[in-house]
């Protein structure tokens, strides 16, 4: 199931526009990462895939829907998407009824509801966790529930907005397995980040939008390697990208195994 | 004498099992910028809490042992005596709006109008304090329609605008873009030079690096290392333990393995890498 | 989209430059003549608050909080006075065991212009005065800080839920529940709503009672304000003589029963 973006722009209620023409197609299974300077549009855009905000002009189609001629509670069997704030997500007094609640929703089967939130749980692993109040937890527990609640739904396209922030290193982990994970069941996978190293790990193509337009959009290697175009949208390249860099090898790599082996 | 010091202090919050901070003992020196690093549950926010007075002035539970700040114990002072002194940007970024303010500009003057800043100063200062954070652009913008790092921004400068002679941050640039980042590391690395004393928690382990004079890490709600940030941030136990660390010191850990790295010390910036690696 | 999750309408006009408290003695000239005095006062203030209405240039967002907020509410009370109110003889219509009677609907009638005058003045008092100037003023006259501050957040609960609402259900849609689609739908969204609505709330105004903490907000020190609030002459004088015309029309009350 595609994503085709045809000129879109969007104007806030305030006046402000904050998202100035932008075209893109996301193909079905593939894994984007959109990165980008505070304000950019980044969570604008995200929130014109499921239809919480409508294009005040230009198309955005999901599959052969146009997002416009569906409601939002329609296009979540079609997307879901992880809030970036996760306290405007989580309204269920005990982890298992939220992450439960997208799923029950989408009218699956009572089984396969069963296994979606069990799988959900345990790739989070919030399985211990199920009687607690999400407001009892801290705000980086928050996310991950928050998370869980939309892998539940098993939607074909899945949408996270600034998954790891805050979390540690095996959490960081822990996401990358989940996103894996909907890689290997050939779901579409769009993640907002600001961790660049995450995103040069994790993703074979990037987006960088600058002040509510594309700057780049490629292989994460081409993208991530022009460093002055990115300091536009106040971004660095990932840490062994500027180590390369600085060795002078001819080469843009991203990644550890690659960089080994370009000084081998 | 130490600017900050904690002795033994140990915490628990009200109906938990186990305590969130334990022993801890600490000195921090006027003018230090200490980063604080730790997994997720180690205590780092309930250390920020603790030194900006909330436990247990706010939380309630028990604290045992003493935190002094600038000669005064906590213990013997009320929470808005103490926040004069302390001030504490949270983590939650999303949440620190007054909700009585139209505009940034507003918003960031609250603060110094509850502590009886004359209006001319007022303003010079709140002007200041968006040029160091670069959200001058924002002062008009209604405090409700910004961005997660905008937000994050407000909240950072409404804490800095007061300037604290302590200033503790929890995360301040989790939703920060990766330039602001470093800029954001820079700016609180001046205002250590200037004098004022700074805790900062973070996972971003390069610009630690790069900024901080002194690293701890927590484990557990125990201290677990201290002291220089090269030293602490590429310890093998850090590794080991499910601390954030730079790709720098994971590559050349795996470059050692294979002969690739020819120090004995691993890099956790740059320009260590790159002195290391280079032929 | 409520952005300021307040109502106040920041537009300039005569009304909004006059001093916050001078507005308040403006709406308790209205309130305390409109209840205390003879009940046929009542719907004759609706001329001087619709005059307010445009001398503060408030009008579309006061329309609007009338057709959702007070007509609403004033017509269910309309309806209930007039069923239930006992006595009077002239029977205008019977509906089984209620007679309504032209005296229990008079009687209704100047009950709810009572109440619409009361909501009308608070409306366009919080429509026409940014709520920190208004904290601002009172603190500055010797109202304590906290005390302030709870007036202030009282009159901001209902646009402050109404975000959180919208947010709740933004969540809710997003994970598949049904809202947009039927009348009977709708109706039945509001129940998940509630719960988390009212919890949701709390948790906000525990965390914004640290941040706020965290900036002073108790602290001892004499407060200032950023935005001048001028008290000239003018305002005084005003206030002087709401006061006494209040004072008059309860001597000419008294006089007149
Ligand atoms: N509710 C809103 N009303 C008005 N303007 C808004 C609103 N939300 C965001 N904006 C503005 O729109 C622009 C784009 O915001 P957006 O949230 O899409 O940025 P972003 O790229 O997600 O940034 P960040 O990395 O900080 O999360 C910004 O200038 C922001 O201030
Ligand atoms: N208000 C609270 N009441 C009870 N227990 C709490 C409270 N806040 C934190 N805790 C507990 O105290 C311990 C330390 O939590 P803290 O939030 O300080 O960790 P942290 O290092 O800041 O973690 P994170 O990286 O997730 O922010 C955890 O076990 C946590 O569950
Ligand atoms: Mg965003
Ligand atoms: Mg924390």
């Amino acid at each position: 199931m595609n994503i085709e973006i045809t000129n879109l722009r969007f104007t806030y209620p305030t006046g402000l526009e904050a998202l100035k023409g932008i075209n893109l197609t996301i193909n079905s299974g593939e894994q984007v990462a959109i990165v980008g300077q505070n304000g950019a549009g980044k969570t604008t855009l995200v929130r014109h895939f499921n239809g919480l905000l409508k294009p005040t002009s230009g198309t955005i189609f999901i599959g052969e829907w146009e997002t416009t001629k569906f409601s939002v509670a329609k296009l979540a069997s079609r997307v879901g998407y992880v809030f970036q704030n996760p306290d405007d997500q989580l309204f269920s007094r005990d982890v298992l009824t939220e992450v439960t609640f997208g799923p029950r929703n989408l009218g699956y089967e009572k089984a396969k509801i069963e296994e979606l939130v069990q799988r959900a749980l345990s790739l989070t692993e919030l399985t211990d966790k199920t009687d607690t109040n999400p407001y009892d937890l801290s705000p980086t527990w928050r996310k991950m529930i928050a998370l869980a609640s939309i892998i539940a739904m098993d939607t074909p396209i899945v949408i996270f907005d600034e998954p790891t922030t805050g979390q540690d290193a095996v959490n960081v982990a822990r996401i990358a397995n989940v996103i894996a994970e909907l890689r290997n069941e050939g779901k579409t996978v769009i993640t907002i980040t600001h961790d660049i190293d995450f995103c040069a790990e994790n993703f074979e193509r990037v987006v960088a939008l600058s002040n509510g337009q594309v700057l780049l959009d490629g292989p994460a290697r081409e993208v991530l390697g022009q460093e002055k175009v990115l300091a536009q949208t106040y971004v660095d390249p990932p840490q062994l990208t500027r180590l390369g860099k600085r060795l002078g090898l001819k080469e843009t790599v991203t990644r550890q195994e690659e960089f080994l082996r370009a000084i081998e | 004498m130490a600017f900050v010091t904690l002795h033994n202090v140990t915490y628990q919050y009200p109906l938990t099992q186990s305590p969130a901070l334990q022993e801890i003992n600490l000195k921090i020196n006027e003018g230090e910028f200490l980063a604080v690093v730790g997994p997720n549950g180690a205590g780092k926010s309930t250390l920020c809490y603790a030194l900006a007075g909330f436990v247990p002035h706010f939380f309630k539970g028990e604290l045992t042992g003493e935190i002094t700040v600038d000669g005064k114990k906590s213990s013997e002072a009320t929470l808005d005596e103490w926040v004069m002194n302390v001030g504490l940007a949270f983590q939650n970024p999303f949440n620190q709006i007054s909700g009585a303010k139209f505009t940034v500009f507003e918003e960031l003057a609250f603060g110094l109008e509850n502590i009886g800043i004359p209006r001319e100063e007022m303003k010079v200062r709140v002007e200041e304090a968006m040029a160091l954070t670069g959200i001058r652009e924002l002062a008009d913008r209604s405090p409700y329609s910004l961005s997660g790092g905008q937000q994050q921004r407000v909240a950072l400068t409404s804490i800095l605008v007061m300037k604290p002679k302590l200033l503790v941050l929890d995360e301040p640039t989790s939703q920060m873009d990766p330039i602001g980042t470093r800029e954001v590391f820079s700016v609180v690395r001046k205002m250590a030079e200037e004098g004022m004393t700074v805790v900062m928690v973070e996972h971003k382990v390069e610009w630690i690096a790069n900024f901080a004079d002194r690293v701890m890490a927590l484990k557990d709600g125990r201290m677990v290392l201290e002291g220089k940030p090269n030293e602490v941030l590429t310890s093998d136990m850090l590794a080991e333990n499910g601390f954030g660390i730079s790709r720098y010191t994971s590559t050349a850990r795996e470059a050692k393995k294979r002969g690739l790295w020819k120090k004995e010390n691993l890099p956790v910036t740059l320009d260590e890498a790159v002195e290391g690696f280079a032929k | 989209m409520n952005l300021n999750r307040s109502f106040f309408v920041p537009v300039n006009s005569p009304l909004h430059n006059l001093n916050p408290l001078t507005k308040l003695a403006l709406v308790f000239s209205m309130i305390l003549p409109a209840f205390l005095s003879l009940p046929q006062l009542a719907p004759f203030l609706a001329i001087p608050i619709l005059i307010a209405v445009f001398i503060g240039r408030v009008q579309k967002q006061y329309f609007n909080l009338l057709l959702k907020l007070v007509l609403p509410t004033i017509l269910f009370m309309f309806v209930m006075q007039s069923l239930f109110l006992p006595g009077g003889e002239t029977v205008i219509l019977n509906l089984g065991i209620f007679d309504v009677t032209r005296e229990s609907m008079q009687s209704a009638f100047y009950t709810v212009s009572r109440i619409f005058v009361m909501i009308s003045s608070f409306a366009i008092l919080l429509l026409t005065t940014h709520p920190s100037e208004l904290m601002s003023d009172l603190t500055r006259r010797g109202l304590p800080g906290q005390f302030a501050y709870v007036i202030i957040s009282t009159l901001q609960i209902l646009p402050q839920m109404q975000a959180k609402a919208q947010t709740i259900i933004a969540a809710q849609r997003s994970r598949g529940l049904d809202t947009e689609s039927s009348f009977r739908k709708r109706i039945g969204s509001l129940v998940p709503l509630v719960g988390p609505l009212v919890f949701g709330s709390l948790v906000e105004v525990e965390e914004r009672a640290i941040a706020i903490e965290a900036r002073g907000f108790t602290s001892k020190r004499v407060k200032t304000s950023l935005h001048e609030i001028p008290d000239p002459a003018f305002d005084k004088i005003l206030r002087g003589i709401l006061v006494i015309l209040v004072i008059a029309s309860f001597t000419l009350n008294l006089w007149l029963s």
